[in-house]
């Protein structure tokens, strides 16, 4: 039996191990399908490149998915197939030079209110944020897609992001603050 | 909406209600399974390419080199990237096939109009 620190390419397993290990991961895939392309959509701020992100993600988890299985002991693969999402979209900006595009086209305000001045300035609330957001340092703001994104807790975040829970906490708490005070200072100007 | 609450230095935002609103899970495109398992295809046909383009290079002198246990790592690599390829190409098939069949009835209503036309 291998052991819990090697991996054993899908293809080295005995057929009725990776009939199995197959069907895991097509549950897998459907089950964070979502989660994995939100995360990299809100990376990258557009489609096509969210797109070929899922893709490579989830090809690299396809190939470390035994492993990953053995040595989570139970635990949520989440925080690992998006750590494996957030070390592609840190290459895609290393390789490209490029800074992430800020999201708007999916930033329509869920509308409580519903006459026409409420809903324009819902919108211009959600620009604000998205635009401040995108100021955020990387850490910041990788932490806050997550929380609201993907609702995820504090745990999952600190296994994506390879940081003790403390530090997690911490770190969103501080990105909150600066978004606050960044949007409170511009409407005071 | 988001709401701001009053504080000494004036308004100020409810930026986790905000971010809520703003930071929506977002649909992947149905399109992109379809092209995982393209992707997964491209990948088999490469390492089988791989394979094949390297199998017949080999020389007699390479045949003999090939008993030893110390040449066998770039096959086993290439056997394996092709293996683990074509296992993800085998689940996603039966998810298409699976899609195929519940769009047989749409397929066939097209096929038939067009025939008409």
């Amino acid at each position: 039996m291998s052991g819990p620190e090697e991996n054993v390419e899908p293809a080295e397993l005995a057929p009725a191990a990776k009939a199995e290990l197959d069907r895991a991961f097509e549950d897998f895939y459907r089950a964070h399908l979502r989660d994995v392309y939100s995360y990299a959509y809100y990376r990258v701020g557009n489609h096509h490149d969210a797109e070929d992100l899922t893709e490579q993600a989830f090809l690299q988890a396809y190939r470390h998915f035994d492993r990953a299985r053995r040595e989570s002991d139970g635990r949520p693969l989440r925080p690992w197939v998006i750590r494996i999402a957030h070390n592609l979209a840190s290459n895609y900006y290393r390789d490209r030079s490029r800074r992430p595009q800020t999201p708007l086209e999916n930033a329509d305000p869920i509308v409580a209110r519903h006459d026409t001045e409420a809903i324009a300035e819902g919108r211009e609330e959600l620009r604000q944020v998205m635009a401040h957001l995108d100021g955020l340092p990387e850490d910041r703001r990788e932490a806050l897609i997550m929380r609201f994104a993907l609702g995820m807790d504090n745990r999952e975040i600190a296994r994506a992001l390879g940081r003790s829970d403390g530090a997690t906490k911490v770190l969103i708490h501080r990105a909150i603050k600066q978004l606050q005070e960044e949007m409170s200072d511009e409407r005071a100007a | 909406m988001s709401e701001r609450r009053e504080t000494l230095s004036g308004s100020t935002w409810d930026v986790e209600q905000l971010l809520t609103d703003a930071l929506r899970p977002i649909e992947p495109p149905q399109r992109l399974s379809a092209r995982f398992e393209d992707t997964m295809a491209a990948v088999t046909q490469a390492a089988a390419e791989e394979l094949s383009d390297w199998a017949e290079e080999l020389s007699e002198s390479e045949l003999r080199a090939l008993r030893d246990p110390r040449n066998w790592v770039r096959p086993v690599v290439a056997v394996g990237a092709g293996g683990a390829a074509t296992g993800a190409l085998l689940l996603l098939e039966l998810r298409r096939r699976g899609r195929q069949r519940s769009q047989g009835g749409l397929r066939a209503l097209a096929s038939g109009l067009r025939s008409r036309l």
